[in-house]
């Protein structure tokens, strides 16, 4: 714990970039940090999570910071690669247990994830996704080495089952001595204080983002000579796929001009092809099949009318990908819905057949009379809603706010563990974070912080790349390049 | 908290649960309604005490046949009841239970099933043939095995039975073939202690009389005629506590504290327990589909 500041590197520099959109809220001296983002789920994998680090990463990167990214080996996909700006991604060979997530021993990442935060200079650790092993490791790791630590909860979870009492248990003794959580909606924040008993003052609320430049309407794609509901979703019971199963021949039977385009793909697939079999719509739902992310906005263009049947929420990025190309949302009432969108761009129904339906035909409804907004209305609204730059600017504050507290030392940090999570659990974890640490202690005493070689940055203020790259800008693909390490 | 934030209209700004809007406010603070849709114990179940008292007669109901087969066991096992004495007693209480199943509801049970009286006489005919007939088997079959390996095998497929019988609970844990299985081993590693090979053949059909046909009838006892029911599980207490009285007085006495701590005090302290109960629930739960959706399917 002693000599990790020694480097040098995390000394505050004023950041030199200028800043996107100063506002009322920065006022604040900022620093340039060392940051890692740790999770189970990045690219090759695709979905919220992943798109949110990457982005997230990316807009840090701009304004100064240096970013690397932590997760485990995708097949192929092991060891070091650079993506565009020179955002560096350790792929680490972990063992893939279960849904993409690494098996956990609590001990066995600690050699490999300490090196990296040495000869990175790691200042902030930023944990992803709380279904991810590893991101719950890293901050185990850097709480004993003495490094800062942020963690971002992108899900919603119940209090009832078996399995949830433990998970929120696991997530208790987890948060409970980390420096900040951040969440994507207030719903999330709720669900996360209650689930790992957190004081609500830790816990920032900042909404994920869509590029509004990637979901732009085209309203000549889309055919008005009948009506087009579009749903894109992975489908599965969580995503409500039953209650589209019975909204689907309801509507057909009244509307003989409506369309239904269905992207995606999984387990209850089959529950809509048997609708569409027994009441014979082949020319009238098409189902698409999985759906890369690129191809999204193709779907989304074509249609009148977005339908979210999800049960479960934290954000659903998914209404805001729709209402960014224009399309009239109409979604269930669960989760943070309720907080994305404003009431006149969204129409909130109970999550049943009977209330979706009359939401649709309250849809068709302003369709057919034309009073709703345009597409290209509805997208001028919805761009400024969201966006990267903004999250990444109050990501940054975050950063700024944490760097300034002091990581809890191990005798504190074991009365913690003791006093927050409980008689027993408590006891196990600070057994096993005076474990982590005689662990730490072995191997500086094996390989010491002093011989590990420094990584040459890619990105931050000294970053290699963004001194390369700032006169001849050429972002927007991904460079790949294999180094040894 | 975090920096010094310039906050200039909060006061005239009133903070709204949305994300959309950029309000001045930080990201970490937290408002008065916060937690507010919190809401706890919506779904909790009030119990009454003897609603309780009559559910636990099911497991007082099963702890009781596993004290009678014991006792019978241990009589046949002394030489104190002679095999066609017990088989005798088995074959009318069977006829008698099997008149009242279908008498109880009238035999309405027996035509949603469409089971015919002549495929029950021909299963039992089956089943009674193979036993009768591989009962020389049964007896040699663990001869070779130590008798205290027996006696504790039979105890712990005894215990399998009680834990694994379908009680009424909607629990991944319940597995009614798993606990009739494990009754059936243990009849037939007990079967194998007795002297003769009659003796072995009558204790495994009085096991499955005991084990799969009695709870069988309770079941439809205890729908259609309760209070007759707990009147059959108070006579059928009482029968197993003055057997075991007659084996061994300490027993009897233990036997019967169990009883009366799961029929009285375990619904007590469940009731108690209720107090304590916090159940959260909120805007975060997964919606439940409330509608039956495969009619759009069938």
């Amino acid at each position: 714990m002693a000599c990790r500041r020694g480097g040098g590197h995390g000394q505050p520099t004023l950041a030199t970039l200028s800043r996107v959109s100063p506002g009322s809220l920065s006022t604040c001296r900022t620093h340039t940090h060392n940051i890692c983002m740790v999770s189970d789920f990045f690219y090759p994998n695709m979905g919220g999570v992943e798109s949110h680090i990457y982005q997230l990463s990316q807009c840090l990167i701009e304004r100064g910071h240096k970013v690397i990214i932590v997760t485990h080996a995708y097949g192929n996909r092991k060891g070091i690669r650079y993506l565009t700006k020179g955002l560096k991604v350790y792929y680490l060979p972990l063992k893939v247990m279960y849904n993409q997530s690494t098996a956990t021993t609590l001990f066995h990442s600690l050699p490999l994830l300490r090196y990296i935060f040495v000869r990175e200079r790691v200042t902030i650790i930023h944990s992803h996704s709380s279904f991810s092993a590893m991101a719950h490791d890293a901050l185990f790791h850097a709480k004993t080495m003495g490094i800062q630590t942020v963690f971002t909860d992108h899900s919603l979870f119940g209090f009832a089952d078996v399995s949830s009492v433990l998970t929120n248990k696991l997530l208790t003794v987890s948060l409970c001595d980390t420096n900040h959580i951040i969440c994507v909606s207030y719903t999330s924040k709720e669900n996360t204080v209650l689930r790992a008993a957190l004081n609500p003052e830790i816990v920032s609320v900042i909404p994920n983002a869509v590029d509004p430049t990637d979901f732009t309407p085209d309203p000549f794609r889309r055919h008005d000579s009948v009506i087009t509901i579009v749903v894109v979703s992975r489908l599965v019971y969580r995503k409500g796929t039953d209650l589209l199963s019975g909204i689907i021949p309801e509507l057909c039977q009244k509307y003989q001009n409506l369309n239904f385009i269905i992207g995606g793909e999984g387990p209850k697939r089959i529950i809509l092809e048997e609708v569409r079999e027994r009441y014979q719509l082949h020319d009238r739902v098409r189902l698409l099949g999985a759906l890369e992310h690129k191809d999204v906005r193709n779907v989304l263009v074509q249609g009148h009318i977005f339908l979210n049947t999800s049960l479960t929420e934290a954000f659903c990025m998914a209404i805001v990908e729709a209402a960014s190309c224009g399309l009239q949302v109409v979604s269930t009432r669960v989760g943070g819905i309720p907080e994305v969108l404003p009431e006149n761009l969204i129409i909130l129904c109970e999550p049943s057949v009977k209330s979706l339906c009359e939401g649709l035909e309250k849809a068709i409804f302003q369709l057919n009379s034309g009073t709703l907004l345009t597409p290209e209305n509805i997208h001028n609204i919805v761009k400024t809603f969201y966006t990267w730059r903004n999250v990444a600017e109050r990501t940054e504050k975050v950063y700024d706010w944490v760097s300034m507290e002091a990581v809890l030392p191990m005798d504190k940090r074991l009365d913690r563990l003791i006093s927050h999570c409980g008689p027993v659990t408590g006891y196990i974890f600070a057994l096993l974070a005076v474990f982590d640490f005689v662990f730490l202690v072995f191997l500086r005493w094996m390989t010491p912080d002093s011989i590990i070689d420094v990584a040459v940055d890619a990105t931050g203020p000294r970053g290699a790349w963004t001194h390369q790259c700032s006169h001849s800008e050429k972002g927007g693909e991904n460079n790949e390049m294999s180094k040894t390490r | 908290m975090m920096c010094t934030q310039p906050i200039t209209n909060t006061k005239e700004a009133k903070w709204q649960k949305v994300l959309y809007e950029r309000q001045p406010f930080p990201d970490n603070y937290v408002d008065r309604r916060f937690l507010e849709e919190l809401r706890k114990n919506i779904y909790a179940r009030k119990y009454q005490y003897w609603a309780v008292v009559f559910e636990s007669s099911v497991v007082v109901q099963q702890l009781c046949s596993v004290c009678v087969f014991v006792v019978i066991w241990w009589y046949m096992d002394e030489g104190l009841l002679a095999p066609h004495w017990l088989f005798g007693a088995g074959l009318a209480s069977s006829l008698l239970g099997y008149v009242l199943f279908d008498f109880i509801d009238r035999g309405e049970g027996r035509k949603k099933s469409g089971r015919t009286r002549w495929a029950d006489l021909k299963s039992a005919l089956v089943f009674i043939t193979f036993t009768y007939g591989f009962s020389p088997v049964l007896k040699t079959l663990t001869e070779s095995v130590s008798t205290d390996t027996i006696y504790a095998m039979s105890v712990f497929m005894l215990l399998g039975h009680l834990i694994f019988f379908d009680y009424g609970a909607n629990a991944a844990i319940v597995s009614s073939t798993l606990s009739l299985n494990m009754a059936i081993f243990a009849s037939v590693c007990l079967a194998s202690r007795l002297p003769r090979s009659l003796h072995a053949f009558i204790m495994v059909t009085f096991a499955i009389q005991i084990f799969a046909l009695w709870p069988m009838l309770q079941k439809k006892l205890k729908a259609c005629t309760p209070r007759s029911y707990v009147g059959v599980t108070l006579l059928f207490a009482f029968s197993a506590f003055g057997g075991l009285l007659s084996i061994s007085a300490v027993g009897a006495i233990l036997f019967a504290l169990l009883l009366i701590s799961i029929s009285c005090l375990c619904p007590f302290y469940l009731i108690r327990l209720q107090l304590f109960k916090e159940n959260i629930h909120g805007p975060w739960d997964e919606a439940e589909i409330k509608e039956d959706l495969s009619r759009f399917l069938s």
